[in-house]
């Protein structure tokens, strides 16, 4: 599978937020936040819980939609240099752009097969070579191929937690995004799978943008390239993350890696 | 509950602890409270353990009862007669289609005349009797013209009170209709000859069946006393086995007393079969007859209606002259006193097609057509209930908005507050004239039975129980939804879907066994709904014409429901009808039960993919 290979120069920026404010209702979750993350790079959004990391990362691709009364009240998120909140976008051309994973594994009720290729069925594929073709790039990505080359048509349900994690990156990069969205992908596995899902998130960097939440720390040292820090809905700061670990700007970042309050 | 041991403190049963170490029947109260709910826990098992005990018990009666009355259905030789009987049942039908199909053709070529003939007389009738409205029905006809009315008006104005003959121009009209008459039956000659022969034929061989009838019916009267009397006398044995002294002896003496022999079979049967030559042969005169009567039919130049009924007599006699033919040959190899075997009575009962009761001849307790009644009430009442109760469902927890679903969800679950007899009444008051009026509409007659002829029938009470049917399987269809996880749709957002196909790719299809098994227990309400199918389906113990086709479902049926409701109150105790009836009721349990289970086994398979 020919893979391709990143510009040597510094791309633009695939995500850009541009001083937004987003409110639940009255509630405002998020303030003033801007960010831009590289592309093929891996960001890493830390924070303690409640600081608003996931729903930065859920306004990305809009899934904050699903929620009544949430919007973005002030500012603005640009991928690929399009503003998402556009009258002009279609939220299922954006979702195929911008592609996620969740904290809990959720593969559909179906075979392995239907899993990966859903994304594409409700895009319209359905020229069977192009969908084989979709599913074994994606599995082989996702780093399963060889485990269920096999038993496409098996039950998703099936496999266990560490293969179903990664069916689902395998299920969300099989319509080719841009950016993939990682919700806290591993807080739910044990370590070995957790170390596999690790080691594929460097892998899809060479072909995808990832940005990822998550909780744990040496996680966001061992996979990611930038990280952000935010602190009661605010971004603290934002750096590459060798230097953010070892030698961080802000004294709030600075006591909260060292575990001083959380 | 206050039923657990580890009652938290401040709960009831802690409260009367403390108010006094009291024990009632060596418990304390704590331990009585416990005991009591699980003693209301178990009433419920105890009481379904007890109903299938008592349902076998009558039920295990009946195929004995049902065996000894098929035995003397045989020794009696009343199967014997019915063996030449039954095939003769179907030369009714030809003969009615052959009479439907000439009085088609004769109608329109002698309706003229008629009406010309009738009206003249009718004018007749209205000046004798001094009616202005009939003088006036004849001032409007347009069967006359003019000229011919004022030769009437004028003919019967001439007439005097003593004159005898009718006008002429009235007796010229008579003529007319006579001749028309005549001559269109001339014309269909073939068909007269044939429906003539049709009635004839039959008479030689119902002369010989009527006589070994009634001599078969006297023998079974005979061996029913003698079985009611020998059961009494083995009571009185029984009695006399357990008394003492001149008890004992008066018992034996009474049972003595009340002996009487078993009728012979052997001899009375010789009667019978004596005339089993004769029977073959007017059989095999009458098939000759009836297959050269059918023979001259054409259907040319008739009228399509009349074309298909000739066809359709033309196609049932080769069935029909091998049925005879078989029943000759049945007739010489039948054998009195072969034994009815046990299997009989189950089979008769499970693939019997007639319900017949309360019979002078023979009582049959056939299931099929109370079987086929309720499962095409039901299959309807699905067919209807699925689509609105399913939509109505994924639309609710789909797509609805809060306040829909305040509204949706509730009036949907008052149905079921609607006692069926209510249901009942509206199908007989509204849903029967509304569908009998419906499919008298011009442009609906392409529908299969439409017109309809009766306002009870299948369809009608399959609405209904649709519409009974809807709550259930909305609220287990809304709630097999509902347990489907909210992740699978967050996923599929995820992934660019939209909303339907977020709802019909993953939603759907992941509580689809749950909205298999609400359909089930749908049927199971359906199947064992009683009040509105004894009211409304029409209580016509026979199986529909399936030769309707679709149009089946607009004829009227019984049901195993109704059977039992209609007859139980009006069987004697302990009588084969009676055991018949809980046989049924069986039937209906083990119906319910599998339906039951099936529906369980597909939710729980619904849970296990759940996980």
């Amino acid at each position: 599978m020919p893979e391709s290979v990143p510009t040597a120069a510094k791309p633009a920026p695939v995500v850009q937020v541009r001083d937004m404010d987003f409110r639940y209702g009255d509630k405002t979750a998020l303030h003033g936040i801007s960010l831009e993350v590289e592309s093929h790079r891996v960001t890493a959004l830390i924070g303690p819980s409640g600081c608003g990391k996931s729903t930065l990362l859920r306004c990305i691709n809009r899934m904050n939609d699903r929620v009544a009364g949430a919007r973005v009240s002030k500012g603005e998120i640009l991928v690929k240099g399009k503003n998402i909140h556009d009258a002009d976008v279609d939220l299922t051309q954006l979702r195929r752009q911008v592609g996620m994973v969740f904290q809990k594994s959720n593969p559909f009720p179906k075979t392995i097969y239907e899993n990966v290729a859903y994304g594409l069925r409700v895009h319209g594929v359905k020229d069977k070579t192009s969908l084989d073709e979709a599913v074994e790039r994606s599995l082989t990505q996702a780093a399963l191929w060889d485990e269920l080359k096999d038993r496409l048509n098996a039950h998703a349900l099936g496999l266990s937690g560490g293969q179903q994690q990664r069916l689902c990156i395998a299920r969300a990069i099989a319509t080719m995004p841009d950016v993939l969205l990682m919700d806290e992908p591993c807080s739910a596995l044990d370590p070995i799978a957790t170390l596999k899902i690790e080691e594929l998130i460097t892998q899809l960097a060479r072909n995808y943008t990832v940005v990822i939440v998550t909780h744990n720390m040496q996680q966001a040292v061992r996979v990611s390239d930038f990280t952000a820090f935010l602190h009661l809905g605010k971004l603290v700061e934002f750096a590459p993350t060798e230097e953010l670990f070892t030698n961080p700007r802000e004294k709030l970042t600075d006591s909260y890696l060292r575990g001083t309050f959380s | 509950m206050p039923s657990d041991s580890t009652t938290p403190p401040g709960s009831l049963g802690s409260k009367i602890l403390r108010r006094g170490r009291r024990t009632v029947l060596g418990m304390d109260p704590q331990g009585l409270i416990k005991n009591f709910f699980g003693a209301n826990s178990s009433i419920a098992i105890i009481v379904l353990v007890l109903i299938m005990v008592f349902l076998l018990r009558e039920g295990a009666g009946f195929l004995s009862t049902y065996h000894h009355e098929l035995e003397i259905y045989r020794k009696a030789g009343l199967e014997f007669c019915d063996i030449a009987d039954t095939p003769l049942k179907q030369q009714q039908s030809m003969a009615s289609a052959l009479r439907r199909a000439l009085s088609m053709e004769l109608e329109p070529l002698v309706k003229n005349a008629r009406e010309r003939r009738d009206a003249a007389f009718l004018y007749k009738r209205a000046l004798d009797e001094k009616s202005a409205e009939g003088a006036a029905v004849f001032e409007n006809s347009l069967l006359f013209t003019p000229g011919e009315k004022n030769q009437i008006k004028s003919e019967i104005a001439a007439l005097t009170p003593e004159s005898i003959d009718l006008p002429p121009t009235l007796q010229k009209l008579a003529a007319e209709f006579t001749e028309k008459d005549r001559e269109a039956k001339k014309t269909f000659r073939a068909i007269i000859e044939a429906e003539e022969i049709f009635e004839e034929a039959t008479e030689p061989v119902a002369e010989i069946l009527d006589e070994l009838k009634t001599h078969a019916t006297e023998t079974k009267e005979a061996a029913n006393e003698f079985h009611t009397l020998e059961v009494g006398r083995q009571q009185l044995l029984g009695a006399a086995a357990s008394a003492h002294g001149a008890e004992k002896d008066e018992f034996l003496k009474e049972a003595e007393l009340s002996r009487v022999d078993a009728p012979d079979y052997a001899a009375r049967i010789e009667t019978i079969l004596e005339q089993r030559d004769d029977l073959s042969k007017a059989l095999g005169e009458y098939a000759a007859a009836v297959e050269e009567a059918v023979k001259p039919l054409q259907s040319d130049g008739l009228s399509p209606e009349a074309a298909k009924l000739i066809a359709s007599v033309q196609k049932a006699l080769p069935t029909h002259l091998n049925h005879i033919q078989n029943a000759a040959r049945n007739l010489k190899a039948w054998k009195w006193d072969e034994p009815v075997s046990f299997w009989r009575a189950v089979s008769s009962f499970a693939f019997g097609t007639g319900w017949i009761t309360n019979s002078s001849w023979q009582d049959f307790y056939g299931v099929v057509p109370l079987l086929t009644g309720s499962l095409l009430i039901s299959f309807v009442a699905l067919l209807i209930a699925t689509p609105i109760s399913v939509t109505a469902a994924i639309y609710t927890n789909q797509f609805a908005t809060d306040r829909e679903k305040e509204l949706i969800k509730p009036v949907i679950e008052f149905i079921q507050a609607i006692p069926s007899v209510v249901l009942g009444f509206i199908g007989i008051a509204v849903v029967g004239d509304l569908i009998k009026g419906v499919s008298q509409w011009e442009f609906l007659s392409w529908i299969p039975g439409f017109p309809i002829q009766e306002r009870l029938n299948i369809f009608n009470a399959g609405c209904l129980l649709a519409f009974m049917a809807v709550p259930t399987m909305f609220s287990l269809s809304e709630d097999a939804l509902n347990n489907v996880p909210r992740s699978y749709a967050e996923a599929s957002d995820a992934l660019g879907a939209t909303k339907l196909q977020t709802v019909f790719r993953v939603i759907v299809p992941a509580a689809i066994s749950g909205i298999l098994s609400a359909i089930l227990l749908g049927l199971g309400r359906v199947i064992g709904e009683t009040m509105v199918v004894l009211l409304v389906a029409g209580n016509r113990i026979a199986i529909p014409d399936f030769g309707d086709g679709l149009g089946v479902i607009f004829q009227p049926a019984h049901t195993l429901t109704g059977i039992i409701a209609q007859e139980l109150g009006e069987v004697s105790r302990g009588s084969s009808h009676w055991q018949a009836l809980f046989m049924v009721g069986i039937l209906l349990f083990v119906i319910s039960l599998s339906v039951n289970w099936c529906a369980r086994t597909i939710a729980k398979r619904f849970e296990h993919s759940k996980a």
